[in-house]
């Protein structure tokens, strides 16, 4: 109990301290008084008396110090008044305050927003039930070829998979919405109906599906997202049991989602409905998603085998329709397929920033340092009268700690804006609706605000404590050759700042040449004046192939009369990143041997005013047009490197080949064209094959139009769509030119953050090297009078200055250039065209860092020479 | 003043300290008149590190302080001990007998 007993006096006197310090003082004083009244009735003079006294009583202040200690309550006083102490030096020097919290809040807020984003994308746990037990289940022949369940393959799962707990299916897709004013083209996400027992999340209102309601036969229903509702039936109505009509059919709604619910297992829809499963003719196509939890203590390489099993067994019974018998059904964590491959370009984000952040620190480092020697007299005389070291050491942590605690909380705020921005600016991150500054994100701040306090507070606190303090007191604090250590401390910030700038800026050169060659590339069609635009046919009119092809075959002459317009034609895909199909086939004449993989390239279905409108030419015999018909030989077209891949320095015209797995009815290349970029413009295979839609009818296909000079409008497409059926809508209206530019969005989103990072650190070092100049210049303005008033030339102390600093630098970039040639490796998925140690770009940064650094030391520099001998040697 | 003189110095000025105030409560300068008083001169302590001794000793509960009137007629703060004071000044007394008494043997073999 003794313990409680001393705490509560610590506590009273910590309460009382101002009167513990009168009664201190009135006691000492008091003593002294009696000493001295004690002494003069033995007979001395009040002087010698009083003399005497105050001898052997020794230093007042010491034992006042000693005493205070002894209390016990020291710190947490001194802790309090470390900090008064502190708000009281930043209100006396608002410039340095100010340029040093701001130069934290920078760095602290940018390391916010990027860790805010890396957070949610990359390191929370889905925001699903155990979550880790997730898997996608997909078809796979090789590392890097993947692709979706069939109707076969989903059901065997569902029967025959001994791993899982559940299993569910997902087919993404879009849909035409009628009903309301106009058709509107929606995402949806078709489910089964263990959908949502299998994630662990259900709707928020109404009901998930149940038992029985994906079988053919039962009755639609669907689960709608919550914005959907608010935008489709307003706030307050009742929605459940409302009816929906999508591409024609009617789906009964049975449940909302949570507000916060935009997407799931990564596909962001509107419309949940309930995906019914008929049963299959044929082992393609392959459109299903297979969400499915393992069981538990089940790993993955268990259910791995399992599904391998599986593959064996539906292998022989569908082998008409599939013959890859080296296709596995193979699990993978859910969270890596949604993330894919981003992951690296933040991590990459990430480190930028970092040393951002660590730049910054250093330039507070050398204000604060700076900062410390002018102040180290004040140090000094404190010291003297008795400051212990470990008390000034505090006082410098604490000023430490209430400047990053400033910067921090600016860097908060400065977050919060700079988050907004990377989001409403970027691309489409995977998982960027949970990326939010939230608990998580805040204890980070609170931590690298705590190692901003401890790095930037370090220098100046190495630097205080070594420094000889009688030699301070004696030279005043204001002229002199200051200590070799603190020279070395800053020169050696000065050398970190560009040793980490030279990283970020190869970085941002690297990426930028990478960007500029990607916009470089030729995606095999004119982009100007071409407009790419979805029009989708839905509803019971469209079953069959004959009524698709009629409507197509009436839209397009109407489309080609629109004033302006100089060629139009449709197609399955939209260069340059969307090949729409990947189809599979064997050559006729060279088949694969039995059961290993065909071939997969885009297979696009086209009219022959497409190759027109793009601007592709017909290199060797005939394009596929509207004489080919359900009643003729299938033909197709070719891409030139489709050609030299299959058949090189050979004919390929007449060549037959069989698709999508057939093994009868071969179809017949009777063209080949140029070759057009379907698979990003990075992509390097150019192999497609070209079918005739009046032979392979698609649906929902994008048009091509090009105009002549005068811009043709959505509108004017939209009125003559809707002449011929009112429900077909049209979106996605983009020209090319906006579709090539948002094809390397990523690309320049990557670019432009590291580029803004190096720029800041580019100037945040340049800062550095020249506040660490110019002050050195100040403080030696004596020594530099003397060799001018001995005949020093102004430009051999020009020299001498710049000298100094160029080799801080110098050394920075040395220590960069290695480090950098290092790093970069990390860049090389995100490069193209461009190798990650690409000698020009790495000359054109250390270049530029030279450049910087000799800017920075020149201002410096003259003002070296512009010390006046007479003035400074009379100051003294 | 060398650091391993005070130490010495400072323990054995706390058992001095709660020696003094054995008899009666004393304010600051009588604890130091006394000390001297009590060893007929020969210790002869800085007068102000009494202060620092004495906070000590009343952070560790062994003595403790209220204000009074001094029979100079002033305003005092006076010290006293505590149940524990005494205690630990019993203590404190058998560990010095026992220490000196060691010295002294020693001293005297060696002679």
């Amino acid at each position: 109990m003794e313990w409680m007993k001393r705490l509560a006096r610590r506590i009273r006197i910590l309460l009382t301290r101002s009167r513990v310090e009168r009664e201190m003082d009135d006691e000492m004083r008091l003593h002294i008084e009696m000493e001295i009244e004690d002494l003069m009735r033995r007979g001395m003079s009040r002087e010698e008396a009083r003399r005497k006294a105050l001898l052997r009583f020794g230093g007042v202040e010491r034992y006042k110090e000693q005493g205070r200690d002894a209390r016990g309550v020291r710190w947490l006083v001194d802790m309090g008044q470390d900090f008064r102490y502190a708000a009281r030096t930043f209100r006396k020097n608002p410039g340095y305050t100010f340029v040093a919290a701001l130069t934290l809040a920078l760095g602290i807020g940018a390391t916010t927003a990027i860790f805010s984003v890396v957070d949610g994308v990359l390191l929370k746990p889905l925001p699903y039930h155990d979550p880790g037990q997730l898997v996608i289940v997909s078809q796979q022949n090789s590392p890097t070829n993947r692709w979706p369940l069939s109707v076969v393959d989903y059901q065997a799962i569902e029967e025959g998979a001994r791993s899982f707990e559940s299993v569910s299916g997902l087919s993404r897709s879009r849909a035409v919405l009628t009903g309301g004013d106009q058709p509107e083209r929606v995402a949806v996400g078709y489910v089964t109906a263990e959908w949502f027992n299998t994630l662990g999340l259900h709707p928020a209102e109404g009901r998930g599906f149940l038992p029985g309601e994906d079988q053919p036969g039962a009755e639609l229903v669907a689960v709608i997202s919550h914005a959907f509702r608010e935008r489709q039936y307003g706030r307050d109505a009742e929605t459940l049991g409302r009816t929906l009509v999508l591409d024609g059919q009617g789906y009964t709604v049975v449940g909302v989602l949570a507000p916060g619910v935009r997407s799931m297992a990564g596909w962001r829809a509107e419309i949940w409905p309930i995906l019914q499963l008929q049963p299959p003719p044929r082992r393609g196509p392959f459109f299903i998603q297979a969400v499915a939890r393992l069981r538990d203590g089940v790993s993955q390489a268990e259910a791995a085998r399992d599904l391998a099993g599986v593959s064996e067994r539906i292998f022989p019974l569908w082998a008409d329709s599939f013959q890859d018998r080296e296709a596995r059904l193979t699990p993978f964590p859910l969270r890596d397929v949604m993330v894919g491959n981003v992951g690296g370009a933040l991590v990459l984000l990430f480190g930028a920033v970092i040393f951002v952040l660590l730049i910054a620190l250093a330039n507070v480092a050398n204000l604060s340092l700076a900062r410390a020697s002018t102040r180290e007299r004040e140090v000094a005389l404190r010291a003297s009268l008795g400051a212990s070291r470990g008390r000034l050491t505090r006082q410098l942590l604490v000023e430490s700690i209430t400047l990053a605690a400033l910067g921090g909380l600016v860097g908060t705020l400065l977050s919060v804006i700079a988050l907004d921005a990377l989001l409403s600016l970027g691309p489409q991150l995977p998982r960027i609706d949970e990326v939010r500054l939230d608990g998580r994100v805040l204890g980070f701040t609170a931590f690298i605000t705590i190692a901003s306090a401890v790095l930037s507070g370090l220098a100046p606190l190495i630097h205080g404590i070594s420094s000889d303090l009688g030699a301070a007191l004696r030279s005043g604090g204001r002229t002199g050759s200051e200590g070799r250590r603190a020279n070395a401390l800053r020169g050696g910030l000065v050398t970190a700042e560009f040793a980490l700038a030279l990283p970020l800026l190869a970085g941002a050169v690297l990426l930028f040449t990478s960007l500029e060659r990607l916009q470089k590339v030729d995606p095999g069609f004119d982009p100007e004046n071409l407009i790419v635009a979805r029009a989708s046919l839905a509803g019971n009119r469209y079953q069959d192939g004959t009524s698709v092809v009629g409507f197509w075959d009436n839209a397009l002459p109407g489309l080609a009369e629109i004033p302006g317009v100089e060629a139009v034609g449709l197609s399955s895909a939209a260069p340059p990143n969307n090949p729409g199909m990947i189809n599979n086939f064997d050559l006729r004449d060279r088949p694969v041997p039995p059961g290993s993989s065909q071939p997969a390239v885009p297979w696009v279905i086209v009219s022959p005013g497409y190759f027109e409108a793009m601007g592709v030419r017909l290199l060797q015999g005939r394009l596929p047009d509207i004489t080919d018909t359900f009643d003729t030989p299938r033909v197709v077209a070719v891409s030139s490197r489709w050609a030299e891949r299959f058949y090189p320095g050979e004919d390929v015209l007449g060549r037959q080949l069989y698709a999508g797995g057939a093994t009868t009815n071969p179809v017949t290349v009777v063209g080949v064209v140029s070759d057009v970029k379907y698979q990003g413009l990075a992509g390097d295979d150019e192999s497609v094959v070209y079918e005739s839609y009046t032979q392979n009818p698609w649906r929902s296909v994008n048009l091509v139009i090009r105009g002549r000079g005068t811009s043709v409008t959505a509108a004017q497409v939209r009125s003559r769509l809707n002449a011929l059926d009112p429900d077909v809508p049209l979106s996605n209206v983009q020209t090319a030119e906006q579709r090539l530019a948002a094809s390397v969005d990523r690309p320049r989103y990557w670019a432009t953050l590291v580029g803004i990072f190096a720029a800041v650190g580019l100037v945040l070092a340049a800062v550095g090297i020249y506040g660490v100049l110019s002050y050195s210049v100040s403080k030696q303005a004596r020594e530099i009078g003397i060799r001018m008033a001995l005949g020093a030339q102004a430009s051999a102390v020009r020299r001498s200055v710049v000298g100094r600093g160029l080799g801080q630098a110098a050394l920075g970039l040395g220590v960069g250039l290695a480090g950098a040639l290092y790093l970069t490796r990390w860049l090389e998925g995100l490069l193209f065209g461009v190798s990650p140690t690409d000698p020009a770009s790495f000359g054109l940064v250390v270049l530029l860092l030279l450049v910087v650094a000799l800017a920075a030391c020149y201002w410096p520099a003259r003002r070296a020479t512009k010390v006046d001998p007479v003035r400074v040697l009379t100051e003294e | 003043m060398a650091r391993s003189k005070a130490d010495l110095l400072q323990g054995t000025l706390d058992m001095l300290i709660l020696k003094t105030l054995e008899l009666g409560k004393l304010h600051g300068w009588g604890i130091s008149k006394r000390i001297r008083e009590m060893s007929r001169d020969v210790l002869e302590v800085n007068q102000g590190s009494l202060y620092p001794a004495l906070y000590r000793l009343e952070d560790r509960g062994l003595i403790e302080s209220e204000w009074g009137i001094s029979p100079e007629g002033r305003r005092a703060k006076f010290y006293s001990l505590t149940g524990s004071g005494k205690k630990a000044l019993r203590e404190e007394t058998r560990s010095w007998a026992l220490f000196s008494e060691a010295v002294q043997l020693i001293l005297q073999t060696t002679h």
